[in-house]
């Protein structure tokens, strides 16, 4: 640890020498370090995937990834179906059903709690701020 | 000082830091994820992704014109609401602006077939009846970001005469083809859309952070590397761990409206040509005549300055403004530059038009 600081140290000392000769603004701290070197990585990266083959071969690849994932569930949901059992597609269809379900229950809860608002003491309206502000420029000018 | 006392400062400093590293890096790595979007606010509409949420008023008088923020379809609207001190919401609602907004969640599998007209043609003229009756005000303001900007762009353009009366888009491209690696990578000859939405459903919303990061593949490991650095900051890691959680909570997409954006957009450049079609409506950008401040960033690498820039000359509004501020896609709304730049500036461009 002790030799970390204290090469940590003499890099600070060389770059303040080198500041006091050159009378140059090189990076000041390690966070514009890391920004020149951010700044160095994204614009090779954008020169290298930034061709018409570098999309070609992204896109192929991806209509590759597509096809396996199409025949692979297609093989998988048979399989599962062979088996008996539930697919993904089966398991999300029921869930969103059950979303629903909850949603409506939601609503016929709120409908119920308002159908009985003679039985139980209502709850506060909440009072609103008046629509009537003016903008500073304006209020200034007419206290003027 | 002497060059003794200034080496055993600096080394001073250097211990203290790096002790403080090593015992907030662990903080770090136990901590859950950042709480954000604190300011109250109520759920006043919830239809399968869409939300329409209603900020609480903290001033004593607002006003007159309600103001919806419509978020990006790809990201949580929390970006505008990150934490206390680094929030538009919280920033508008001291000025007695009266905020709702549009945000989105996850779509489910049965909101695949949703496309774009669905959100421009349906969601946001709902959205703005809800707010018009929650309100009691038949006028409202819209201030879209990024892909939100294009949904009131399209809707503004379909519904001249409704009752949006100002509008700003933020970070808002309108020209596709100057969308730079973006537009190379969706590029028609090569890519097979519709074997791809048909196959997914729902775009994951990997692919859509995946894009994302393809563009800066070195900022997650710069941001890991100035984190390292910063670790002793606390100010430094609350607002990297908020930032990281919005990057985190990138949304899916329904396939359709991936798919329209795609083709009607992107390929086709039909908003710039100002030949989209909407339900049988043709959303031509000069049809827009009410005032309209449009708001750039220099350093955008997602909606480039070159994609951003046309929109003023598309539009048929005599009231309009332009603000191009340093800075890039995301700090321009959250972040130190925002507070002292962008907010101020939207937030006295809308004070005039609101009442």
């Amino acid at each position: 640890m002790g030799c970390i600081f204290a090469l940590e140290l003499v890099k600070r000392r060389e770059w303040e020498k080198k500041v006091a000769d050159n009378k140059q603004t090189p990076p000041a701290d390690f966070s514009e370090l890391v920004t020149e070197w951010e700044r160095n990585i994204n614009e090779y990266s954008n020169q290298l995937m930034g061709t018409p083959e570098f999309a070609k071969s992204m896109n192929q690849f991806q209509n590759m990834q597509m096809a396996f994932q199409k025949s692979f569930s297609v093989t998988m949901a048979q399989q599962l179906a062979n088996f008996n059992m539930p697919s993904r597609d089966d398991i999300v269809a029921i869930s969103e059903q059950l979303t629903e379900i909850e949603q409506r229950l939601a609503h016929i809860e709120n409908a119920l709690a308002k159908t009985n608002v003679g039985m139980e003491r209502p709850a506060p309206e909440r009072k609103r701020p008046a629509r009537t502000k003016k903008p500073p420029t304006k209020q200034k000018a007419k206290a003027e | 000082m002497s060059e003794q006392t200034q080496i055993a400062s600096q080394m001073r400093e250097l211990v203290a830091k790096t002790l403080q590293r090593g015992q907030k890096g662990f903080d770090y790595v136990r901590s859950g994820s950042a709480p954000v979007g604190l300011t109250p606010k109520e759920t006043i509409y919830d239809r399968g992704t869409l939300q329409l949420y209603h900020y609480l008023p903290t001033a004593d008088e607002v006003y007159r014109i309600p103001l919806i923020i419509v978020m990006a379809t790809t990201n949580k609207g929390f970006l505008f609401d990150l934490m206390p001190g680094q929030s538009m919401v919280e920033y508008l609602l001291r000025l007695g602006f009266d905020v709702y907004m549009i945000d989105w969640d996850p779509p489910s599998m049965g909101e695949k077939g949703l496309g774009l007209s669905d959100y421009t043609q349906d969601f946001l003229p709902n959205c703005i009846e809800k707010v018009q009756q929650d309100a009691g005000v038949a006028d409202v303001n819209i201030l879209g970001y990024c892909q939100g900007g294009v949904l009131s762009l399209i809707y503004a353009a379909t519904h001249t005469d409704g009752p949006l009366k100002n509008l700003v888009c933020l970070t808002t491209p309108v020209d596709s083809h100057q969308m730079g690696l973006f537009r190379l990578w969706a590029n028609e000859e090569f890519m097979d859309l519709d074997n791809m939405v048909e196959t997914l459903g729902i775009i994951p919303a990997d692919f859509i952070t995946n894009s994302f990061e393809m563009l800066r593949p070195a900022q997650k490991l710069a941001g890991q590397m100035r984190l390292w650095d910063q670790l002793w900051n606390d100010d430094f890691v609350k607002s990297y761990r908020a930032f990281q959680r919005w990057g985190d909570e990138t949304l899916p997409l329904p396939g359709q409206y991936h798919k329209d954006c795609t083709k009607e957009l992107m390929w086709k450049n039909n908003l710039f040509k100002g030949e989209l079609l909407q339900n049988g409506k043709v959303a031509d950008l000069n049809n827009i005549k009410i005032p309209l401040m449009a708001v750039m960033a220099e350093h955008d690498h997602i909606a480039p300055y070159g994609s951003t820039k046309p929109l003023l000359g598309l539009v048929g509004s005599t009231d309009k403004n332009e603000l191009v501020l340093k800075g890039g896609h995301v700090s321009l709304i959250a972040g130190p530059n925002a507070t002292k730049r962008m907010w101020p500036k939207v937030s006295d461009w809308l004070e005039e038009r609101s009442v």
